[in-house]
């Protein structure tokens, strides 16, 4: 239970530091709405409610994806001023709990971010889902983790690199592919309806054993990644 | 096939063609000479 | 050790020869011997650079991720073997990234010709460009990271790629195929045709004893400037021991 209580103590200095300015969450927001707009300008969703409801699932990730890449970069950002980062690795906290802490901040965030615009994208694009909506609340948090999993440790990775902004959607596109089908697919299945509960639960499940496997992987390896030097 | 038809420009599979054996070879080319110039401005210091 | 480099030079010049002469081989086979296909022509003969350019392409980046996992048990323990390990993962890296952007050219440069698309995404051809695209980010992160770092943070990329590329396969695969069904390894209408054998079989194993060649010797490269950094170092720190109190 210790263990816990350093991810907690993490969490909350991160959720405490992104209230106080709020920076990454107006910036997502902004950035998500953007992407709505323009996508809504692009083609006409009201007239063709068919083909809305066949590419809104795909529009819905890329903005997320997009939105949190912006703010990944920063989460670490803080870590690097006043010499933070050296002060957490001489911490006797293991490293694997501040990289937990972090995600789990940078997932509430991407949530909340989430709750903002799915009423948006109903009201903007008049979409009405013809698959059962309820899935749609295991779909999106399951989707989200896979990308700020990943998301969070290759934003670690790259941190002290001088190319950073590009390191991150680099290395984060190529990994996180086999999620971005599965959430794709999945969410586009609930909204048409096209796919039946069987394979929409495959896909679910494969989004489902993806976290599990990355997840993992992160934890074991963000300590080597902490104290790389 | 010949040498002479090999080169010949005429359809687009045969550009196609050479142009793919040609993408090999310059690349292959160009990433072996890469090594090979960096071999010798590098200083050997073995002995 | 001045024993050993002359021999060395040898055998680096011999495998060197025989892999033209093998490659020239191939390229005979596959362009003037072996018939044009008969549903495609002779576009087809791209199929002898193509096939054995991906399949060595899903070999190299093994052999980095061996040497990474290899540089990382080594990199406390002993550090001067953790150097030789990950100079070749450097390399493997670098093949990598050779191989993959050959067989992705090519494929498309044949796709266009003789199927009328430059690219498709089925589990093959995304696989091969996420191999690409993870190797290339590989091969960035080491340039753009400060040293000392770099290396440990670069093997940490590998092991991501080498779970990340088969999940990618399976996932794609299971969600749709419009590639040529594997000729290799592939159903029962799998197979190559005995008229393509002989082109074939000398094409791959001529560019994979090419492909060790350049792992070799760009192998050899780096432990070069690795030796000559060390040795840079070890004068600059005799010459500070020298400076007159």
């Amino acid at each position: 239970m210790n263990y816990l209580r350093h991810v907690l103590d993490h969490l909350r200095k991160d959720l405490r530091l992104e209230w106080r300015s709020r920076d990454s969450i107006n910036g997502m927001l902004f950035f998500a709405l953007l992407v709505v707009v323009v996508f809504g300008l692009a083609f006409d969703p009201t007239s063709y409610p068919t083909t809305t409801r066949q590419i809104s699932g795909g529009i819905l990730w890329v903005a997320l994806l997009f939105a949190s890449i912006t703010a990944l970069n920063q989460s670490w950002a803080r870590e690097l001023r006043n010499q933070v980062l050296e002060a957490q690795r001489m911490a006797p906290s293991p490293a694997s709990a501040l990289f937990l802490g972090k995600a789990i901040a940078n997932m509430l965030f991407v949530l909340i971010v989430e709750a903002v615009l799915a009423p948006i994208f109903i009201v903007f694009f008049n979409l009405h889902a013809l698959g059962n909506v309820w899935l749609l609340a295991l779909i999106l948090p399951l989707g989200t983790w896979a990308l700020v999993v990943n998301g969070t440790f290759f934003a670690a990775l790259g941190l002290r690199a001088r190319n950073r902004e590009l390191l991150l959607p680099l290395l984060l596109l190529p990994i996180s592919l086999p999620a971005l089908l599965a959430m794709v697919q999945a969410t586009t299945g609930v909204l048409t309806a096209d796919l039946d509960s069987i394979q929409i639960a495959t896909w679910i499940k494969q989004l489902a054993g993806y976290d599990i496997i990355f997840t993992t992987i992160c934890i074991l390896l963000f300590e080597t990644v902490l104290n790389a030097e | 096939m010949t040498w002479h038809s090999f080169f010949n420009l005429s359809t687009m599979q045969n550009r196609h063609l050479l142009a793919s054996y040609a993408t090999v070879l310059i690349i292959q080319g160009a990433y072996v000479g890469w090594i090979a110039w960096n071999w010798f401005r590098t200083k050997n210091t073995h002995h | 050790m001045e024993q050993r480099n002359p021999t060395l030079r040898s055998v680096a010049w011999l495998w060197f020869g025989i892999a033209i002469a093998v490659l020239v081989v191939g390229f005979r086979q596959a362009i003037f011997l072996t018939p044009a296909d008969a549903a495609q022509g002779d576009v087809g003969r791209i199929f002898y650079y193509h096939v054995p350019s991906a399949m060595w392409s899903l070999v190299f980046p093994y052999v980095n991720f061996i040497a990474s996992l290899f540089y990382l048990y080594w990199r406390k323990r002993d550090p001067l073997k953790a150097l030789t390990a990950d100079a070749m993962a450097i390399a493997a890296a670098e093949v990598s990234v050779v191989y993959s952007s050959i067989c992705l050219i090519t494929g498309s440069i044949w796709g266009r010709a003789a199927w009328g698309i430059w690219w498709t995404w089925d589990e093959r051809l995304t696989s091969e460009l996420l191999l690409f695209l993870l190797y290339v980010s590989y091969l960035m992160l080491r340039r753009f990271s400060s040293t000392g770092q770099a290396q440990t943070l670069a093997a940490v990329i590998s092991i991501f790629a080498a779970i990340d590329v088969p999940i990618v396969w399976m996932s794609i695969r299971w969600w749709r195929t419009q590639h040529p069904a594997p000729v290799f390894f592939g159903g029962p209408d799998a197979g190559l045709d005995k008229s393509m054998m002989p082109a074939f079989v000398w094409n791959i194993i001529g560019w994979g004893i090419w492909g060790i060649f350049i792992l070799i010797f760009r192998f050899a490269l780096e432990r070069r400037r690795q030796l000559a950094e060390q040795e840079a170092a070890l004068q600059a720190i005799e010459a500070s021991l020298e400076i007159p109190q």
